[in-house]
């Protein structure tokens, strides 16, 4: 019995492992249900730390300091900003990125810096060939009909008059 | 994701008038005559040059593939067909939704790990495998591909070169004589692919991450990919060398969130059923 709430227990842990931590990029509205009209149910400050319950949507469940709710997905930035490369060292551990053997360019290859940018020199060959890859209107249609995509009319958006949260 | 930027150049440029641009004596004359296939140009052929003031729609894609072709010079295509059919099938899906659906356009992947993209006049998009290595499903990559298409329909890359004409011709560097040929393009260009490495202005970074949402959303897919492609850059360390020439070149992705996320508010709250097409999202074999 007990051997059995042990795994149980084991189990339990990469769920509660699940909750993200976010940082609200903004002052928002938290709201009982993931719409813009449903009830508020508190709001969140920028910098708040939040813990990430669940996605739906545009929306994301979140825990504040002082409410829970749902809140636009714009409003929170997912995860802490990495600071340095250790830490983005272990995001790619974490994610299996590493240690493939082909994160570190063995190609030869410069990096896209400015000096290697400047001293290229143009590739007629290696242009000819991306032109080869070109797709027609016609093939591209169809392309998004096999994988169900239906075009729709959405307006563009505006530029924002004034700056919600300017980061510092 | 995108592109552009040059620091030094966009000194200069803070201090000039817009008048600057009028280079109607400099470049009157210069018309194109006769316009050979793109295709079969090679970058030392002899070419009408190209009039930059009022450049024609074959000017922008003869002077986009001048910079294409300098930049797969630094950076050659990942030598995989199904990823670059692939990322074109994609790409002109997308860019079809845009004002400019009959450019020819041109998707590429190219091999590097830093994390960038860029965009060059008349329809010339390329991605890093770095960058794609780091999206999840095809509406990221619609979103990716949108903002490049945004920058091309709104030809900020070719005003950072118009504005580079005047600035040279002011400082006489060109004097009266613009070449005949592509030297000429060069010489609007700079030194080799370096014009990818200069930064456009923060707004026009900001209008094209609006663009890319909207495109990305009126093809059908979940508009909001370019936002997820936007806070996985955001966890990338500042001192990491695969991010360094697009942190330089862009505002950070916490601005660019902040911004798009003043812009959506609720517009986008009548899409429905977005798709993520996770499952056709063409994986890398490396």
């Amino acid at each position: 019995m007990k051997l059995r709430y042990f795994g149980l227990a084991l189990l339990l842990v990469p769920l509660l492992a699940i909750a993200e931590s976010g940082t609200a990029l903004k002052d928002d509205t938290l709201r009982v249900e993931p719409y813009a009209d449903a009830k508020a149910s508190g709001a969140i400050k920028r910098s708040d730390k939040v813990d990430i319950l669940e996605k739906k949507g545009a929306w994301l469940k979140v825990k504040a300091p002082k409410a829970s709710g749902w809140v636009r997905l714009l409003s929170v930035k997912r995860g802490e900003a990495s600071k340095s490369n250790e830490v983005a060292g272990v995001l790619s551990v974490a994610s299996g990125r590493a240690g493939t053997g082909q994160v570190v360019s063995t190609t030869g290859v410069r990096g896209l810096n400015e000096e290697g940018l400047k001293a290229a020199k143009f590739n007629e060959a290696e242009v000819k060939q991306l032109e080869g890859y070109s797709v027609s209107a016609e093939q591209a249609q169809q392309f998004a009909k096999a994988g169900g995509l239906q075009a729709s009319k959405l307006a563009y958006l505006p530029k924002p008059k004034s700056a919600g949260g300017t980061s510092q | 994701m995108k592109t552009s930027a040059l620091p030094i150049l966009m000194l200069a440029l803070t201090t000039l008038p817009a008048q600057a641009l009028n280079l109607d004596d400099a470049l009157k004359g210069l018309q194109e005559t006769t316009q050979p296939s793109p295709t079969t140009q090679g970058s030392a052929d002899a070419q009408p040059p190209i009039n930059l003031k009022t450049p024609s729609r074959e000017d922008e894609i003869r002077l986009g593939r001048e910079i294409t072709g300098n930049l797969l010079g630094a950076a050659p295509l990942v030598k995989d067909d199904q990823l670059q059919k692939y990322v074109n099938q994609v790409g002109r899906w997308v860019a079809l939704q845009s004002e400019r659906p009959d450019l020819p356009w041109h998707f590429g992947v190219i091999e590097s790990e830093d994390l960038n993209a860029f965009a060059a006049p008349g329809g010339w998009v390329i991605v890093t495998k770095g960058l794609y290595r780091k999206l999840h499903n095809e509406a990221e990559l619609a979103g990716v591909l949108g903002h490049e298409i945004g920058h091309v329909v709104k030809k900020h890359q070719l005003k950072l070169i118009q504005k580079q004409q005047a600035l040279n011709l002011g400082a006489g560097l060109l004097g009266g004589t613009l070449g005949k040929n592509n030297q000429l393009v060069q010489e609007l260009i700079g030194s080799g692919a370096e014009i990818c490495a200069r930064s456009l202005d923060k707004d026009a970074e900001f209008e094209a991450d609006r663009i890319g949402v909207v495109l990305a959303g009126r093809a059908g897919y979940d508009a909001y990919g370019l936002v997820e492609v936007l806070q996985e850059i955001g966890h990338v360390g500042k001192d990491d060398s695969s991010v360094a020439l697009l942190f330089k070149t862009h505002p950070h992705p916490d601005d660019r969130l902040v911004k798009l996320g003043d812009a959506v508010g609720n517009r986008l709250d009548g899409i429905k059923d977005g798709k993520l097409l996770a499952e056709r999202f063409y994986q890398l074999k490396n």
